[in-house]
């Protein structure tokens, strides 16, 4: 029990650490890559900080509920998300109710954003969820293919198979779902060059536009928690999770820089091009590994 | 004798009330409410109990039956409740309408014939409540007139379709069987042969696919919800389309059970399966068509469409994961679908008509408690968790997960992404953004229609955060059908042996989680409030009306799957209506009003008759 009730208040916070260190680390990365030298790697710490501090504007109760239920919607997902050994709720539901609990935090902040009456936030949210179908349909065929795979609808159980018959990502049908979900990651995360729901030059960062002081501090809160989320799902399923915090955290660290770099060089998307590369190449690997999946199993 | 006073009290009321309403609108109202509240009482009272009426002689000789069982029950609690809040939203919603006797009189009428389907144990008497439900539902549709009328024509005709088919099976069955009792006929079909079951089941599927409106024979549905009053839109929504559930459930598991089902099978095409792609086109079809709509209530209606294909997956999948999954997204379908239409209706009663939802936006401080009605509502459709519509998806997600079936699952989750996407653009194009200045002096809908949507709003979260209430009963039915029992309690959700459920779990973590947040949020510095002419427009005048990003909200979106979502369907029958008016056409030609042509006709008649008897000797 006691120990139960150490992982659930331990998981959040080793997962915002993380979390905030790749919001931080990312910068840096970027910067290298453009030839900059960077902001410090706790930039992000003193800007929540900072923020907490600052005067900030309201539109209505919407607006503070959203942001409250976005952020408490992420720390739940953490919560059924194995990270090494920690998983406090692994067994209320399994892999279906984390695929379910991933919208509270999009939703929250769609309708808190909503009550902005900002137009900039309405096209963007508009694209955000345009893109979340984009790759949704790939994401859902792999996250299916893993499920087949192991017959289980259980995430844990998932990791488990994997510490006997070696990672996911190497074994034969699972490789292109994998593949597959690692194509589809910077449209998950929301960066380049899927960044259109919060394109800075276009649409002055859309959802994000009416958020300053504290609002600002709970979206990067929530932003870099999704981070993490997106990241550790794709451990999880196709890396064999970890034996400990510390493998686990050097897997979603390595994901992590790869993605970086992908994001550091590429040119944004439009909409319709985003849909149909995510409809095109990751779709069709995701659906031969499903395909795959079944007739193995068959 | 508690059954036949039930449906005494029913139908009787819906006349006393019609009379009433000539002596004063008050007593109509009152007796119109009493009467829905009476049979809500009875039917709650009935709860577990099975009671059990033969009426001799009933029709022709057949002995009418009325029985009641868990499945009746279930389905008997969801006509009674909807109607009993639909007709109190009633009292204000159409207080201004004309007609009104025969508006409540009709509303009652339908409540009780769709009653009269759940409790009658015999197939003539269920025939013959299904068409006074079929017809009535016909003339309240078209109540409202103009486009109305053509929505209610479209929907009868496939109706009667549907109640054709269903009376050439029944007249089959009582030529061959001497009996339509249902407990007989299940007995005596256990030995029949199996391309005749097949032939059967195949004539009153298409009667209860179509009250479904499932894909290919959704067509009229949409139609017929929009056009219809608000309030009577939740009942057909909630309830009334979903007697087509209780007819399948009626053929397939009660009449025909699970050993013959399983027989009915040809290479990988089973009875089944068939059910479930039809299941599954319908819900990918329906939810990518709905995002293509701006009106508020046709957005709902296509939802209807969607999720009665959950529903199929779930019944006709056949285990009891799968099974209780279908019933329990009946019941849930039922209290979030009826909620959004009352919410849709609460906005077109204080706009004045208003279901565009290009037009509208920034509710959200007007009217508060259908602003949250209609969130909770929305959030039971895409099915959230803590809402009933996750439990009852997550359900069937398993079921077809586990048994190995994919792309059905695939199918279910898609439709659920689209069902997000419009979803957002119903709150958000309603409630969220700028106020347009026309609507500066809305207000928040009269109690008398606020209280369906409180209480709607608040079983949609309790079912969600305790499914274990319902689910008790959707068990009992499927034990009652032959499936085995799942392990529910009351308190901790779903135990069975391949994976728990637990919602208590959820909620109480999102709970502290939020508490959490909210503690820090509220340790900040406080924000001040400001309008949109403050931030957006930095203190200069922005013209009104203008600042509201609505209209074809998921524009790249449309543009690439418009193409792909014609409804070749609807087309096609209009197509056939086209070319039968033509064929009628000429026929009519043929009377030209002059006597000397007719007795051509007649001549020319005879003079065939005579040739071919010359020709071939038939007679």
């Amino acid at each position: 029990m006691v120990t139960k009730v150490m992982q659930i208040i331990l998981s959040p916070i080793l997962a915002l650490i993380v979390g905030v260190f790749f919001l931080g680390l990312a910068r840096k990365i970027m910067a290298r890559i453009h030839w900059r030298y960077g902001p410090p790697l706790v930039q992000p710490v003193i800007d929540m900080i900072r923020l907490f501090y600052q005067k900030s504007v309201s539109h209505g109760r919407m607006f503070d509920l959203g942001i409250i239920l976005s952020l408490a919607g992420s720390i739940v997902v953490i919560l059924f998300l194995p990270f090494g050994r920690i998983c406090p709720l692994s067994n209320s539901g399994g892999l279906l109710v984390i695929l379910y609990i991933m919208l509270l935090a999009p939703l929250g902040m769609a309708l808190s954003a909503g009550q902005g009456a900002n137009p900039n936030i309405s096209i963007g949210i508009s694209r955000k969820l345009i893109l979340s179908l984009g790759y949704e349909v790939p994401l859902l065929l792999v996250l299916l293919a893993v499920m087949t795979r192991y017959k289980t609808i259980s995430i844990v159980q998932v990791v488990n198979a994997q510490q006997n018959t070696g990672w996911s990502v190497f074994s034969f049908p699972l490789f292109l779902s994998g593949l597959s979900y690692f194509l589809i990651l910077p449209a998950i995360l929301g960066i380049r060059p899927f960044d259109v729901s919060s394109a800075p030059q276009e649409i002055s960062s859309g959802p994000m536009v009416e958020y300053g002081g504290k609002y600002l501090a709970l979206a990067t809160i929530e932003h870099a928690f999704a981070l993490f989320i997106s990241i550790a799902l794709f451990v999880n399923l196709f890396l064999g999770g970890g034996a400990n915090p510390i493998t686990f955290f050097i897997k979603m660290l390595v994901v992590f820089v790869l993605g970086i770099c992908i994001h550091a060089v590429f040119p944004r998307f439009r909409i319709e091009q985003a849909i149909k590369y995510l409809w095109k190449w990751p779709t069709l690997l995701a659906f031969l590994g499903l395909i795959m999946t079944l007739v193995i199993r068959s | 004798m508690s059954l036949v006073a039930l449906l005494i009290i029913a139908f009787g009321g819906a006349f006393i009330t019609y009379f009433s309403g000539k002596i004063s609108p008050k007593l109509r109202n009152f007796f119109a409410v009493f009467v829905s509240l009476v049979l809500v009482a009875i039917i709650g009272l009935l709860y577990g109990k099975s009671p059990n009426v033969t009426l001799y002689p009933g029709f022709f000789g057949i002995p009418i039956i009325l029985r009641l069982n868990m499945l009746s029950w279930f389905f008997a609690i969801t006509i009674v409740g909807i109607g009993l809040l639909s007709i109190i939203y009633s009292l204000e919603y159409v207080k201004k309408e004309e007609r009104l006797n025969y508006y409540y009189f009709t509303m009652l009428f339908i409540n009780a014939s769709m009653l009269g389907t759940v409790i009658c144990g015999d197939l003539i008497s269920f025939f013959i409540f299904w068409e006074i439900m079929s017809w009535s539902t016909y003339l309240l549709i078209s109540y409202k007139g103009d486009r109305a009328i053509a929505a209610g024509f479209k929907y009868i005709i496939m109706s009667i379709i549907g109640s054709l088919a269903m009376l050439v099976a029944i007249i089959s069955l009582y030529t061959r069987f001497d009996t339509l009792e249902i407990t007989a006929l299940a007995s005596q079909m256990q030995t029949a042969p199996v391309d005749y079951t097949l032939f059967i089941l195949i004539l009153f599927s298409v009667a209860f696919v179509i009250i479904n409106a499932f894909w290919p024979v959704h067509t009229w549905l949409p139609d017929a919800h929009a056009e219809a009053v608000s309030p009577f839109s939740s009942v057909l929504s909630a309830v009334l389309v979903r007697k087509g559930m209780y007819g399948l459930y009626l053929f397939m598991y009660v009449i025909l059970g699970l050993n013959i089902l399983n027989k009915l099978s040809a290479a990988i095409f089973s009875f089944n399966n068939v059910f479930c792609w039809i299941g599954a086109i319908t819900i990918v079809f329906a939810a990518l068509t709905a995002l293509l709509k701006d009106d508020s209530k046709r957005i709902l209606a296509w939802s209807t469409v969607g999720q009665g294909g959950y529903m199929i997956l779930g019944v006709a999948f056949a285990t009891a994961l799968g099974m209780a999954g279908g019933t329990f997204h009946i019941l849930n379908h039922c209290i979030y679908i009826a909620l959004l239409f009352f919410v849709a209706g609460a906005i077109e009663h204080q706009t004045g008509g208003v279901r565009d939802l290009n037009s509208l936006g920034g509710l959200i401080k007007k009217m508060p408690v259908t602003f949250i009605g209609g969130l909770v509502g929305i959030s039971g459709l895409i099915g959230v968790p803590l809402t009933n519509g996750f439990v009852s998806k997550w359900l069937i997600y398993k079921t077809l997960i586990l048994e190995g079936y994919p792309f059905l699952a695939f199918a279910a989750f898609l439709g659920t992404w689209g069902t997000i996407l419009y979803g957002y653009k119903f709150i958000h194009n309603i409630f969220l953004g700028q106020l347009p200045e026309k609507y500066k002096d809305v207000k928040e809908v009269p109690f008398s229609m606020q209280l369906p949507i409180i209480l709607l709003t608040m079983m949609v979260l309790l079912f969600g955060i305790l499914p274990g209430i319902p689910l008790k009963v959707v068990d009992a039915i499927g034990t009652s059908l032959g499936f085995e029992s799942l392990n529910v309690s009351i308190w901790w959700g779903i135990a069975s042996e391949t994976g728990a459920l637990n919602t208590i779990n959820i909620f109480s973590a999102v709970l502290i989680a939020a508490i959490f947040v909210w503690l820090l949020f509220r340790s900040a510095t406080k924000s001040v409030p400001v309008t949109q002419d403050d931030s957006y427009a930095a203190s200069v005048h922005i013209p009104k009306d203008k600042y509201h990003y609505t209209a074809e909200f998921y524009n790249p979106l449309y543009r690439m799957i418009k193409p792909f979502l014609r409804d070749v369907i609807d087309e096609f029958y209009y197509w056939i209506a086209a070319c039968v008016q033509r064929l009628c056409e000429r026929v009519r030609h043929m009377y030209v009003g002059d006597v000397g042509y007719y007795v051509t006709y007649i001549i020319l008649f005879l003079a065939f008759l005579i040739f071919v008897q010359l020709k071939w000797k038939p007679w």
